[in-house]
């Protein structure tokens, strides 16, 4: 033990000269590092261009982030129970989130769905299964849809205004997120074509917006991550100049479509990860806010105050977390959402301590939603807007981040913008470069992961309950979904899918929100919208090749 | 005459997408001197023992990250015993409850290495390796 301590030690020390990004620290910083700084330029009060100390002149006094907890499991019916159960224990938003069928846009009863329809989320293969998980629930609520980045994205937002209109509820009052960053799904991959769909997807993603623009203003309807990128390996800065590098494109995808910077940028939102190296962490979410400020107003010449407002979500590192003593989790978990707190985040998504494990169980969920609690209610933070601000310390790591990512934006531009950087695996070679070198860090013990490379127990901790989605859920819903397709009255399906695919022939500026809206209101699947779709761009029905276009 | 060196297939099996510890246990292994062969997303139990026995591996290594071990993992256990590959070992990693690791190993799976550690796997491997290779 004595041995590992000395070995953690030596380790410790060469960790505290750089940050986790690898950017160089001294020891102590004083007014000679911040000397350049205009406060006025490159500060400005909360609530004042370019943003840097937050997006509102009171922040948390006036409004509290958006204490999300994201929930998906099973059947329908087995994920509307826990969001009611959520709701009753204080989120103030449903966060849902699609099995993997439902976000390639696959139906539960493809071939390729076994064994996954309602394992890593909840299955959505129909206007019915929204109906039944969102039962009960009142659609007043912010909703957030992940998932709407991918070929269920026309589909999932279509489901939601059908609901909308069926429960007589205005457009025009919905709130919520779509999680619309069709770029980012190539690194998780749920495209199985992979990078041929990057056109169309950015078709689709563009068309999400300009519906909401004109039907659904109060929804947020594209969305710039870099949490997943950041999971996938990236350091802080890449993280920063990919999340922009992608804001960018929207913008001119957008632009190109015909549509106003004013029009779109208000209803943009980002998303970081919060990780586990807590000043940086922060000072990378502080550039990112000057830097959009400053692309938003000079580059786009944007004139709403909230189009040039940097809104963002944080998601607490997964991949920080460790499956040994996963106890400590909770500690990670608390520090890191302590950060986002001191960075002004608009909304926060907190891993639960097991998720290393599994699927985060009730009660993990629970824990994660009390972090958020604790920490708006008790401890003070949230009183004063940007309380490190005038650090030498943050002032002078806030400007490194913006210098690094700077650097990095300006290569991605160079090649011809993310999209290009995409196309010629540039983003991929970076990204496995990175995390190849983090995990060999680990390996040699020059990082120190606690519980994992340093002061590691034998007798591991052990969890309480963990997340177990009934086993019969996926018979059941594989069950439903026949049912549906065996019951309802095809002939109207039938129609509207060739309608959705002579219009999606038309050609890439034709918006099929329309006649997406009238496929879900017939109940036609995400499959069925998706393949029309698929087959109007020259894509085969099913991307696997193993199952026929329905209605010949 | 030198010994040929261990070879190793790696896949992700099923939908699930998270490749990133597939990729690092890939090009780790890589360099401790095995020859790996890394088939990427989106495969099927079929797919992976086929190629399998096409590259002749002394290892199956499958990463799993979202649940859905239990449902694919049997399927690769039964083809391999159908194909009488029982000199290949089955490994999985990923990220699993306690009581499922049990039931992985119950199902016939080899090792299961749940972390972020690759050096265990390295020393399982080659303590395992039931072909002669090195």
């Amino acid at each position: 033990m004595g041995n590992e301590s000395d070995k953690a030690a030596e380790a410790y020390k060469a960790r505290a000269i750089k940050t986790w990004s690898g950017l160089p620290l001294k020891e102590l910083y004083t007014p000679a590092d911040v000397k350049g700084v205009d406060y006025d330029r490159d500060l400005g009060n909360a609530g004042e261009y370019p943003y840097t100390r937050g997006i509102y002149p009171s922040m948390y006094r006036g409004r509290q982030w958006t204490q999300k907890l994201l929930c998906g499991f099973g059947t329908p019916a087995d994920t509307n129970e826990r969001l009611k159960s959520y709701v009753k224990q204080g989120a103030n938003a449903l966060d849902i989130i699609p099995d993997v069928p439902s976000w390639i846009g696959i139906d539960a009863d493809h071939p390729r769905a076994e064994g996954e329809v309602g394992v890593q989320g909840v299955n959505l293969t129909s206007l019915e299964d929204v109906e039944v998980m969102l039962q009960g629930l009142p659609l007043e609520l912010p909703l957030i849809l992940h998932g709407t980045n991918t070929m269920a994205s026309p589909f999932e937002l279509g489901s939601w205004v059908v609901l909308a209109q069926k429960r007589g509820i205005s457009l025009a009052s919905l709130r919520g997120t779509l999680l619309n960053d069709p770029l980012f799904t190539f690194y998780c991959s749920w495209w199985p074509e992979d990078k041929l769909l990057v056109d169309l997807a950015l078709k689709l993603g563009i068309d999400a917006i300009e519906y909401c623009t004109e039907s659904m203003p109060q929804v947020y309807s594209s969305y710039a991550d870099g949490y997943n990128f950041r999971e996938a390996g990236i350091n802080a800065p890449q993280e920063l100049a990919l999340t922009l590098s992608k804001a960018i494109c929207y913008a001119d995808k957008c632009l190109e479509r015909g549509l106003a910077i004013d029009d779109f940028a208000p209803r943009l939102s980002f998303c970081f990860s919060a990780h586990i190296d807590f000043f940086e962490e922060i000072a990378k979410i502080r550039a990112a806010r000057r830097m959009w400020a400053r692309i938003a107003r000079e580059r786009y010449g944007a004139k709403d105050a909230r189009s040039v407002k940097l809104r963002f979500s944080v998601h607490t590192a997964g991949c920080s977390l460790v499956s040994a003593q996963p106890l400590n989790n909770i500690v990670r978990v608390a520090y890191q959402a302590m950060a986002a707190a001191l960075a002004g985040a608009q909304a926060m998504d907190l891993c639960g301590y097991d998720e290393a494990v599994n699927i985060p169980s009730e009660e993990a969920g629970i824990l994660s939603l009390r972090t958020q609690q604790i920490l708006a209610c008790e401890t003070g933070i949230t009183s004063v807007a940007d309380p490190l601000g005038g650090s030498y310390y943050v002032e002078s790591l806030t400007n490194r981040l913006e210098e690094e990512a700077g650097k990095i934006l300006r290569e991605i531009e160079d090649m011809g913008g993310i999209v290009q950087a995409i196309k010629t695996e540039w983003v991929d070679r970076l990204i496995d470069r990175e995390a190849l070198n983090h995990q060999k860090d680990v390996e040699t013990g020059q990082r120190i992961v606690v519980g994992q490379n340093a002061f590691t127990m034998d007798e591991a901790q052990t969890l309480g309950d963990y997340h177990r989605t009934r086993p019969q859920s996926e018979a059941e819903q594989i069950a439903n979904v026949t049912r549906l397709k065996r019951t309802r009255d095809n002939r109207p399906v039938k129609e509207a899918l060739d309608k959705l695919r002579r219009r999606a022939e038309a050609g890439e500026r034709v918006n099929l929100m329309p006649e997406v809206i009238e496929a879900v209101r017939a109940y036609a699947t995400v499959g069925e919208i998706a393949g029309a779709i698929r087959q109007a761009y020259g894509f085969r029905y099913d991307p696997f090749g193993e199952v026929e276009a329905p209605f010949g | 005459m030198a010994k040929s060196k261990i070879r190793v297939l790696i896949s992700k099996v099923g939908l699930d997408g998270h490749d990133r510890g597939a990729k690092v246990v890939a090009s780790l292994l890589r360099e401790a001197g095995m020859e790996v062969v890394y088939l990427g997303r989106f495969q099927t139990p079929e797919n992976i023992v086929h190629a399998a026995l096409q590259e002749d591996v002394d290892v199956i290594g499958l990463s799993c990250l979202s649940g859905e071990h239990l449902s694919h993992t049997p399927k690769v256990v039964k083809l391999m015993r159908e194909n009488k590959m029982d000199d290949v070992i089955l490994i999985v990693g990923g990220v699993f409850p306690k009581e499922e690791i049990a039931r992985l190993k119950e199902t016939g799976v080899d090792g299961v290495f749940m972390g972020t550690m690759v050096g265990p796997v390295v020393d399982y491997i080659r303590e395992n390796v039931r072909g002669g290779r090195v």
